[in-house]
């Protein structure tokens, strides 16, 4: 993991904490959605992922004209066996770029979250399994809303976690104009990892111990959000599951076999911001940071388990 | 001032009027108290806050009062409840003309509630309940304004005429509905549930059994539990009835123990003639309380007609049949946990018990004595009576001598073989029953029928009637005079007849005993047949003034006890609640408990919310030079805490001592450093 990371820091400079967040995600076997303006690297950060661990990837471009079809694949007529064959669309790869996701119809946009969901296409009554590990890599422009489909919350409530890139810091950033003429920056990042060893990962995370009373803590902070008055809709018993897995792959980080309240506080906001509903009216970005800020005054109310 | 916060003011202090009225209905408060509070209340109406600039100067002022009051209750010219009613009301008196704000009407509605209190305790009448609901109606009101200003943006006008409305209507709702549901909500007694144990002060300790054995200290002597109470009609009169009430008789000794010939005489009667009555009979309603725990019915002597018996059990109050047994002793058929019955008994002196009427067994058993019976008995007898044969003088010599020659005592130790014996010729001492026994054998060593009584000697005044207390148990000997009947001779010395206990003990026993018996009345007993009796009253009003003042209902006194006692129950299961519910700390958790304590030297705090696994990596982050000391602590703590691997035994202190070490040491050179820090500047100036 230490090594993905590594090679992400490399791809993207200057974003450890996130590219830890990214790697978590991954093998938390949850999906990934960027949020952030566009050109401060978040295409790069997927690809380089992909890379670092020999990931077989696909970049699919949301558009306002993208059909099912062109992400899932299509029956294909062969003309010489007089059949219909079935030829696999982008989406068969095990990490998928859905570039500026909200772009897209909600009709294709819904054919790619069950494909989330449920790890299969379904597909004129036959199923095709997707491979594994399956990744989505979501992104989506928080700021300008013209012309798309925002997706709903129940949506959102699939991505595992939720992050925004920023800016890189100005002495990254002259870093980057100096040496970004030379050589692309993926061509930095090495496969370091592979299929196997991020499946092998998923499993040594599942296997964590949660203790009784971090579970317990866990509950208690979903049901602070529900019983919150800033907040109209609550986590979710997915968001639930989904922060103790990612407070599992948190603990693996730390290098321990056991999970702690610190892991959970870790990866609150990522995994929890973009699935509360705020009562107050704003949207995009402002809501992202007043659900963060609302998640985190939350942790200092719920007591922790000592 | 707005219009609604002069509307709450004066809401607020009428209410305080009501409550002060309330205590003063009962015409007990001292005059003058009566006079400042008027005072007081006519300018706080007015609107002349006169304490509002310097409140606590004028605080002295009720120091002042305080020790007046004091000064009163100490020479005995006001009573203690009194004087605290008095005071409150001037309290209340202070605040109605101090500046008025949030916490003064608090302390005003506060004041009210204590004064409601006091006049709880001083009448209890019609016109304190009303008092009681005005004052109840127009606070709440008040408090509802407030809360309602409270609320109100500054500068904003309070809605007054709008909610004044609806909170009348919810205020009188809500003191009908307490009214109603308290006196027609049917309900069953509290006690229905199951058989409760004895109540109030544990078992009973009294009770009759079969046999009275002799020997063993007479603890009973001093115990000052109220065992019955009765009304006698004509009424004595008097504070001390210093009489006689029989309970049965025995005529059977062996020795050791008295028992009777005879068995159950007649079974199930509604009402049991003993003896022939007469026109002078002493009518005697009876109340056994729950401290007797025996069936035995007692009654004046002589009783000569016993009926009308109740048994008040656990479920209620039912009527119970008698039972005749030899010796003369009624009882109940059932068992409750107090009785209440009439007897008839004839005047002392006269007892128209007649010897003919016993059984032959029981005539013969009049003259028995022991097999095993001391030669010197007899000898002492006919030495004592020097050739006296009329019964009763007979008997009179030798209580008399009885009295001289033997002194009183309860502290009788061991099992005798013949305690008769040991009494009379070796110790010489003993109780009650051994001056009784002693008389009857010596009598019946003569040839002059008699026999051992036992039941109470006593009475005192209480109200308009008379107690015996668990003390006053005693046992004396009936002599049998030919034409007379039987004929009771007490040898014991007359200073130790009745009970033997500590005056205060007698009365604090019977405060506790007369709250427990009102509030077993009032409130507990509260029934469904209560209930009936009400709605009865309301359809069919009394007749004469005298069923008026019989009235069902409990006491307001009663209402408060309940409330209180409500109060204290809810505040002991909250915390009964909380401590029973709070988790037992884990191991782990008292060790980081340890760690902190350790850190605090080094001035290491966790922030609000921090756990100590923050605070590691807020140290680690920080580059503190603790940071690393603290880093196995708190690995080994998450590891206990939540990774399932607990702390060995010892492991915990090694740690401790080893993070301990670090800290010392940092501290120690944070010191020189700061030392340093101070001496060079010094050094530089020089």
């Amino acid at each position: 993991m230490e090594r993905i990371s590594a090679e992400l820091g490399r791809a993207v400079q200057g974003k450890e904490a996130q590219a830890r967040l990214v790697t978590t995600c991954l093998v938390s076997g949850g999906h990934l959605l960027l949020e952030d303006v566009p050109g401060v690297g978040k295409t790069t950060l997927a690809e380089a992922l992909a890379r670092a661990c020999g990931l077989s990837f696909a970049r699919v471009q949301f558009t306002a004209d993208l059909m099912p079809a062109d992400i899932l694949g299509a029956q294909i007529f062969h003309a010489q066996t007089a059949t219909f064959q079935f030829r696999p669309g982008p989406l068969f790869r095990q990490l998928v770029l859905a570039d500026e996701l909200n772009r897209a119809p909600p009709r294709t946009q819904s054919a790619l979250l069950e494909a989330m969901a449920q790890g299969q296409v379904s597909l004129d009554g036959s199923t095709h399994a997707l491979p594994s590990p399956f990744t989505v890599v979501a992104t989506q422009n928080p700021v300008d809303f013209s012309g798309t489909y925002p997706l709903p919350d129940s949506q959102l409530d699939r991505f595992m976690l939720r992050l925004s890139l920023g800016h890189p810091a100005p002495d990254v950033e002259a870093k980057l104009l100096a040496t970004r003429g030379r050589a692309p920056p993926l061509d930095a990042v090495q496969t370091v990892s592979s299929p196997e060893e991020v499946d092998m990962l998923r499993t040594l995370a599942s296997e964590l111990r949660l203790d009784g009373t971090v579970a317990d803590y866990v509950v208690r902070l979903a049901r602070a959000t529900r019983e919150h008055g800033d907040i109209e809709r609550g986590a979710s018993t997915r968001a639930v599951l989904a922060l103790g897995a990612a407070a599992r792959t948190q603990a693996l980080w730390e290098a321990r076999d056991f999970v702690t309240p610190g892991d959970v506080r870790a990866v609150l906001v990522p995994c929890w911001a973009h699935r509360v509903l705020l009562r107050s009216a704003v949207q995009g970005v402002a809501a992202r940071d007043e659900a963060a800020h609302l998640l985190e005054e939350l942790t200092r109310k719920v007591p922790a388990p000592r | 001032m707005t219009k609604g916060s002069r509307l709450r003011l004066v809401l607020r202090d009428v209410a305080s009027g009501c409550a002060f009225a309330s205590m003063a209905v009962s015409g007990q408060l001292p005059l003058w108290t009566l006079g400042l509070y008027g005072v007081a209340l006519v300018a706080a109406l007015a609107g002349k806050r006169l304490f509002a600039r310097r409140a606590k100067l004028t605080a002295l002022l009720l120091l002042g009062v305080a020790a007046v009051l004091a000064v009163n209750v100490t020479s005995g010219a006001l009573n203690l409840v009194v004087a605290a009613c008095a005071f409150a009301g001037l309290i209340s008196a202070h605040r109605l003309l101090s500046a008025p704000d949030a916490a003064t009407d608090g302390q005003v509605h506060l004041s009210g509630l204590l004064m409601v209190a006091g006049g709880a305790a001083l009448s209890g009448e019609l016109v304190y309940g009303l008092f009681l609901v005005a004052f109840s109606v127009l606070s709440s009101v008040s408090m509802a304004l407030g809360v309602v200003e409270a609320a109100v943006p500054e500068g904003e006008p309070v809605p007054v005429r709008a909610v004044l409305r609806p909170l009348a209507t919810g205020v009188t709702f809500a003191v009908a509905g307490a009214m109603a549901f308290f006196i027609l909500f049917p309900r069953l007694n509290w006690n229905m549930t199951g058989p409760r144990a004895a109540p109030g002060l544990g078992p009973a300790t009294t009770g009759f059994s079969n046999t009275v054995r002799l020997g063993g200290a007479g603890t009973i002597k001093d115990n000052p539990r109220i065992v019955l109470r009765a009304t006698l009609s004509p009424d004595p009169g008097g504070d001390a009835l210093n009489a006689y009430w029989v309970g049965r008789t025995y005529d059977i000794f062996d020795g050791l123990e008295w028992t009777n010939a005879g068995g159950v005489r007649r079974e199930r009667e509604p009402l049991l003639t003993l003896r022939p009555g007469g026109d002078n009979l002493i009518h005697q309603r009876v109340e056994l309380l729950p401290a007797y725990g025996g069936r035995t019915l007692i009654a004046l002597e002589t009783p000569s007609r016993l009926g009308n018996a109740v048994a008040n059990g656990s479920t209620g109050s039912r009527r119970t049949f008698l039972q005749e047994l030899a010796g003369g002793e009624a009882r109940f058929l059932e068992a409750g946990l107090s009785y209440s019955y009439e007897a008839y008994s004839l005047p002392p002196g006269g007892s128209g018990d007649t010897f003919r009427r016993l059984p032959s067994v029981e005539q013969d058993a009049l003259l028995a004595l022991p097999e095993a019976l001391d030669p010197r008995v007899s000898q002492t007898a006919a030495r004592v009576l020097n050739g006296e044969r009329e019964p009763l003088a007979a008997a009179q010599k030798l209580a008399a001598w009885l009295q001289r020659e033997h002194a009183y005592t309860l502290e009788l130790s061991g099992e005798r073989e013949d305690p008769l014996a040991d009494f009379l010729f070796e110790r010489k001492a003993g109780h009650c029953e051994h001056f009784a026994t002693a008389l009857t054998l010596m009598l019946r060593t003569q040839g002059i029928r008699a026999r051992l009584a036992t039941g109470f000697f006593g009475g005192e005044r209480v109200n308009d009637g008379y107690v015996l207390r668990a003390g006053d148990a005693h046992a004396w000997t009936h002599v049998l005079v030919p034409e007379r009947g039987f004929v009771t001779v007490d040898a014991t010395p007359p200073a130790h007849r009745p009970s033997q206990g500590s005056r205060l003990l007698q009365r604090l026993l019977g405060l506790y005993e007369a709250l427990e018996s009102r509030w077993r009345n009032s409130v507990v007993d509260y029934s469904f047949r209560d209930q009936v009796d009400v709605a009865r009253a309301l359809v069919r009003p009394p007749k004469g003034s005298e069923s008026t003042e019989r009235s069902r209902l409990p006491p307001p006194r009663a209402w408060g006890a309940a409330l209180l006692a409500g109060m204290v129950v809810y505040a002991a299961w909250r915390l009964v609640t909380r401590l029973v519910g709070r988790p037992r700390p884990h191991e782990a958790t008292r060790f980081v408990d340890l760690v902190e304590a350790v850190l605090l030297p080094a001035r290491l705090f966790r922030a609000e919310g921090e756990t100590l696994e923050d605070l590691d990596a807020r140290l680690a982050r920080e580059g503190h030079p603790l940071a690393p000391a603290l880093a196995p602590a708190t690995r080994r703590y998450l590891e206990a805490r939540f990774g399932g691997r607990p702390l060995r035994q010892g492991e915990a202190e090694q740690l401790i001592r080893a993070l301990q070490r670090a800290v010392t040491a940092h501290v120690r050179l944070e010191a020189q450093r700061a030392r340093a820090a101070a001496a060079e500047p010094r050094a530089r100036a020089s």
